[in-house]
């Protein structure tokens, strides 16, 4: 019956492949068909994708895909990035065959979709306000006042001045019957949109001649009137209104899409304790003091946003927020409170409210739903409990299947339905259509159900018009992802871009942002959050001290080849255990009683252990092994993702790559390798942050972190080749030559064997060396002065200071005593000062630095009275 | 009765304050049997910032953000209340506790609003439903007792099988060991009685103010002597909300200014903060009801 005569071999072959995919599954819930009618003819939407597709035979498609997916992998695209645990980091596969709506199946969904916004406003404007909804009855009082959401302290008798709602995400699926059903809300911070437009970009790179002439509906403008709705919020009337992207910080899940759409859409992207409220106006903590918020796009939960009127154990908040907010001095979307709009038992009286708030029927079909706190719903729950599926309102996340709960659970389940019902929603199970899916490897189609979220956006120009008169957009796009209905987009496998048809092609507007008002221009730099500086600084002292320690594991590891493994002396391993700061095997660890007697039995023992010492850097439990380092690394580049270039970011994502197959190395030599790996990495991201941040206070910030650990590894590794070491002499002083890189520098000036005074001049005196001492004091000195200077005292300040106090100690050496290091104590009494006076002041300039810049800010603490 | 009632909050703290933002709930609430006058919250460092509004209950909360350095914080409340008799339910009000339970979740309740009478109902922070408090409530609550007849006896119940000793708890005795421990203060009582009384299926709501307090005979009042009290209300289905103290097992009457009521004691802390720095805290609390005679007020003028 199936007639796919028109299309070419090849993919005649992948839907021949998807009619049986299709055929294998239960017969039971096999309904609609996304891409095939029930004649077996193929959509009418669906031709233009397959006739494009066509071209591509089995490498061309695969390759595309694979490019496709490089794509996104190289610009970090991954959700969970909750686990610092690189093994548990998973990007999407993104495929390359879209979920395709017709031009008239869209204008239906849009119209419900418009609804659907308008509906939940209304309902959100209600509850703030008159509470007419639960003083007649018709949402019962349990029900609301029960969700964690709900804000009291947001209950106002004021008139609302502009919606609370201005963006909203949907979840629907098409069921089996070929029917919209919306599964739930994301009105706090809808998430998607970013990865929506991040995928939509790298398909249309990866299949340029599919995406340039498809008639299809673009998506950049739904984002330029996201930021025009946000910046009119504004109620000063400024030209160019601060508008901040609050994040709940690298560790939250969401935490690419936020760095992205702050970059995206020009925000700076800032985490609760870069916001204070002071004079009752919200600011965020810069450089340059205190610069006013205007609009806070808030991707923090609402419990969560102010510790003094809302959850009281928030570190994420920001004290006093919701009295800004409400004496109007700032701007917050969505508003706080509307996470109650994403209560699941809403669902079960949306018809009724629809008809008395907006006296409409419900254009859009949602998931059947019951509340256990309803008398008339209950009985029905309980006739047929494994019918349904659960959720508890107090840990909205959770989803309870009776066929994944234990039989006392069950039980438990059914005592606490009767109990305390208001706590629980029970939702029908689904079925859902079927759609194609590329599959790589076969390089055919799969049937599987697919979940879409849809994205709605207050008009801009509607912001301050009469309640009743307001329109919402939608986004003619979206995401989609594979799985059962209901499955979680974190826990999908497969992303799928949305493509909307329009009737005619569409102009192709490019995605990146337009300006349409003029630019202002900030040069200075000082608007760069405390924070911020704060992440860039220890970016640059744990990127540098993991390329210092890959360097010096390196030569290590290349040192311990070419130790005879029965000798009866380490020879140097010891001094290089102390350079990288771990404990050298004991030789007397083993007390085999073959070892006494056979003695390079018990010496290969040592070298074994040596050996297992070394691996163990490798692993990643190891306190202070490469892939702790290199965590270290990551999460403050993570902090400061939307001041990274894209080219640097892929960096980070290669060195990651590496790090995550780190832990399985086995041997030195692979060992080696992954180190060359990482030096080079290292060296490709500091050169391209050399070249493509702007060389303001954040570059330099991050430039003094590289260089004050740069210097500090330096002066250890001296005094140990020079001073401390067991066996000085010149095997150790070549480590130190290729640790910093310096020993064809050093072949070709001096020429001779390696001496001591040699190695002082070009480490420690030669200010035109980047390796040496004198250049990077030189260099911090510069950075510093050129630091932003808050307090008008005429004095130097604490950090200059202790960089001239080390500068002048490096100047004032007597050059002459140092000559004879190998044979003279003097010498080395002079060198083991001069040192010392390096590291001291060195040691306290973090600090010092910290101290004047990032005012880190005490967590605020609770005061609450007692009484008697 | 009329009063003047001072109402001293004072923190210090082992380390400078930068910065805080500070919700008060000390603003005496007007009621239809209590008429509150020259009122005044005087804060100490001057905040930059002060704004009243009425919360989700009607209490009168002041929002106050302080920005100069600071060691020590002092709110007063100054304020002249006049109480009168509250109105008692009338002796023809008989009303079976049972079919009142049933009646709240169906019919009206006018004049008590059916939605606030809902929300009394539910589990709040302090206060979580139980078993054992039901139970607990059962032996004033029994079969075909009238509500209001009920109520009182279970005001007394609690009076006589508890003893008032403030060293026994603190601010968040779960109210479970309460009830097992026989022991609390005035907070307490309030929120086991309010926790039983849900657990029955009975809307009731925590009430925070004064109580004026007598000397010993033949002594003179200690000035800051008298403390904050806590007591309870409970809503009776077509009349109102009946006030009972199971601290004192009394009705409260003319002696008692209400400052705030909620849920439970979250709802209506006299004084919270969230602040920068600030170390450890030292709190000191001084409150003086004192009646105004005709004579006092004479001298006033």
């Amino acid at each position: 019956m199936y007639d796919f005569s028109q299309l070419n071999s090849e993919m005649q072959r992948r839907l021949e492949a998807y009619v049986a995919s299709r055929q294998a599954l239960d017969p039971k819930t096999l309904g609609f068909d996304e891409l095939l009618q029930r004649t077996g003819r193929i959509r009418a939407h669906w031709q233009l994708v397959l006739d494009e597709l066509s071209i591509y035979d089995r490498e061309g498609l695969r390759s595309r895909c694979e490019e496709a997916q490089n794509l996104l992998h190289e610009n970090g695209v991954t959700f969970n990035t909750y686990e610092d645990d690189p093994g548990k980091l998973r990007s999407w596969q993104l495929d390359s065959l879209p979920y395709v709506i017709s031009t008239e199946e869209w204008d239906q969904l849009e119209q419900g979709l418009m609804q659907r916004s308008r509906l939940l406003e209304a309902i959100a404007e209600d509850l703030y306000g008159p509470r007419t909804l639960i003083n007649s009855g018709l949402l019962p009082a349990e029900l609301i006042h029960s969700f964690p959401s709900y804000l009291l302290p947001a209950v106002t008798d004021q008139p609302a001045r502009r919606p609370m709602l201005i963006f909203h995400g949907t979840d629907l699926i098409r069921n089996a019957e070929g029917q919209w059903q919306v599964l739930c809300d994301w009105t706090q911070s809808p998430s998607g949109t970013g990865y929506a437009l991040e995928n939509r970009i790298t398909l249309a790179r990866a299949l340029p001649g599919l995406y340039r002439e498809a008639p299809l509906k673009r998506l950049a403008g739904f984002l330029q009137a996201q930021h025009r709705a946000l910046a009119s919020l504004c109620n000063s009337q400024r030209e160019q209104p601060n508008i901040v992207l609050l994040s709940p910080g690298p560790g939250s899940p969401g935490y690419f899409e936020h760095a992205w759409l702050a970059n995206y859409m020009n925000f700076s992207l800032v985490e609760g304790a870069d916001l204070v409220v002071r004079d009752g106006q919200v600011s965020m903590r810069t450089l340059g003091g205190l610069r006013q918020v205007d609009v806070i796009v808030r991707q923090i939960n609402d419990p969560w946003c102010d510790p003094l009127e809302l959850r009281g154990d928030s570190l994420l908040g920001v004290p006093g927020l919701m009295q800004a907010a409400r004496d109007g001095e700032v701007e917050i979307a969505n508003a706080l409170g509307t996470g109650i709009l994403e209560h699941p038992a809403l669902a079960a009286y949306l018809e009724t409210i629809c008809q008395r708030l907006l006296g409409e029927s419900l254009l859009l079909d949602h998931r059947e739903t019951l509340w256990a706190g309803d008398a008339e719903h209950l009985p029905r729950i309980l006739a047929a409990p494994e019918l349904w599926i659960f959720r508890d309102i107090t840990e909205p996340a959770k989803h309870l299947r009776s066929e994944r709960l234990s039989a006392a659970e069950q039980s438990a389940l059914l005592n606490q339905l009767q109990k305390t019902p208001w706590r629980y929603v029970a939702q029908a199970r689904l079925q859902a259509a079927t759609s194609p899916v590329y599959n790589t490897r076969s390089d055919s189609f799969e049937a599987r159900n697919i979940n879409l979220r849809l994205f709605s956006l207050i008009e801009p120009d509607h912001l301050f018009v009469a309640p009743a008169e307001r329109q919402y957009r939608i986004m003619p796009g979206g995401l989609a992802w594979v799985g059962e209905p209901g499955t979680l987009l974190m826990e999908s496998h497969t992303v799928k871009d949305i493509w909307v048809m329009a009737p005619v092609p569409q102009p192709h507007i490019s995605l990146l942002r337009q300006a349409n008002g003029p630019i202002v221009v900030t040069r200075d730099g000082t608007d760069l959050p405390c924070r911020v500086a704060d992440s860039l600084f220890w970016m640059g002292r744990y990127g540098e001290r993991l390329d210092i320690r890959s360097r010096l594991l390196r030569e290590t590891l290349g040192r311990f080849l070419q130790e005879d493994q029965s000798a009866e002396e380490s020879g140097m391993l010891p001094d290089l255990f102390t350079a990288l700061e771990i404990q050298s095997p004991d030789p007397l660890e083993t007390d085999d009683p073959i070892a006494e007697t056979d003695v390079p039995f018990k010496y290969k023992q040592l070298y074994l252990n040596y050996r297992n010492r070394l691996l163990e850097l490798f692993e990643e439990h190891h306190a202070d092994g490469m892939p702790w380092l290199f965590n270290h690394f990551l999460r403050n580049c993570r902090a400061v993702r939307d001041h990274l270039g894209d080219d640097a970011w892929r960096t980070v994502n290669s060195l990651r790559q590496r790090f995550n197959d780190m832990p399985r190395t086995q041997g030195i030599i692979v060992g080696q390798r992954q180190l060359e790996g990482v030096v080079t990495d290292l060296a490709a991201f500091f050169g391209l942050c050399n070249e493509t941040m702007p060389h303001h206070y954040g570059w330099r910030f991050l430039d003094i972190g590289r260089f004050i650990e740069r210097v500090l590894c330096t002066l250890e590794l001296l005094k140990l080749a020079l001073l401390s070491a067991r066996q000085p002499g010149i095997p150790l002083w070549e480590v130190v030559l290729a640790t910093t890189d310096n020993f064809t520098v050093y072949r070709r000036r001096y020429r001779s064997q390696l001496h001591p005074s040699a190695i002082l001049d070009l480490l420690l005196f030669d200010e035109t060396n980047p390796r040496s001492v004198g250049y990077m004091l030189k260099r911090l000195e510069r950075q510093i002065q050129r630091l932003p200077q808050l307090s008008s005292s005429p004095y130097r300040n604490q950090e200059s200071r202790l960089v001239i106090q080390a500068t002048s100690a490096l100047h004032l050496v007597d050059i002459d005593r140092l000559s004879d290091i190998e044979h003279s104590a003097d010498s080395r009494a002079v060198l083991a000062q001069l040192l010392d006076q390096l590291i001291a002041p060195l040691s306290e300039l973090t600090n010092a630095i910290s101290h004047s810049h990032f005012s880190h800010v005490e967590a605020p603490i609770q005061l609450v009275t007692m009484q008697s | 009765m009329k009063y003047q009632l001072r109402h001293t909050t004072r923190y210090d703290y082992s380390s400078d304050v930068t910065l805080s933002h500070n919700e008060a709930r000390l603003l005496p609430r007007d009621l239809p049997w209590q008429r509150v006058s020259d009122t005044s919250l005087v804060i100490t460092p001057q905040p930059v910032r002060v704004r009243e509004r009425l919360d989700f209950f009607g209490n009168r909360v002041s929002y106050f953000s302080i920005q100069e350095l600071h060691s020590s914080l002092e709110v007063t409340l100054n304020s002249q209340i006049t109480t009168l008799p509250r109105q008692l339910p009338p002796a023809t009000l008989d009303l079976a506790w049972q079919n009142c339970v049933a009646q709240i979740t169906t019919d009206t309740l006018a004049p008590v609003s059916l939605a606030e009478a809902r929300l009394m109902m539910l589990d709040s922070d302090f206060v979580r439903s139980h078993t054992d408090l039901a139970d607990y409530a059962r032996q004033s609550f029994r079969e075909d007792c009238s509500l209001v007849d009920a109520i009182q006896a279970f005001n007394r119940q609690i009076f006589e099988e508890f003893t008032y000793d403030p060293e026994h708890t603190t601010i968040a005795t779960p109210v479970l060991d309460v009830l097992n421990s026989r022991r609390g203060v005035c907070q307490d009582f309030a929120h086991l009685a309010i926790g039983c009384l849900r657990s029955l299926g009975l809307p009731a709501r925590y009430v925070s103010g004064y109580m004026e307090t007598l000397p010993p005979p033949g002594q003179t009042k200690l000035q800051g002597a008298d403390a904050t009290h806590a007591w309870l209300a409970v809503a009776i289905p077509g009349w109102g909300w009946l006030e009972i103290d199971p601290t004192n097992g009394t009705l409260p009457d003319e002696r008692y200014i209400t400052l705030a009521w909620g849920r439970d004691f979250a709802d209506v802390t006299p004084l919270k903060g969230v602040m920068n720095g600030g170390g450890k805290d030292q709190l000191s609390v001084a409150v003086d009801v004192t009646p105004l005679t005709d004579e006092h007020l004479l001298e006033l003028f």
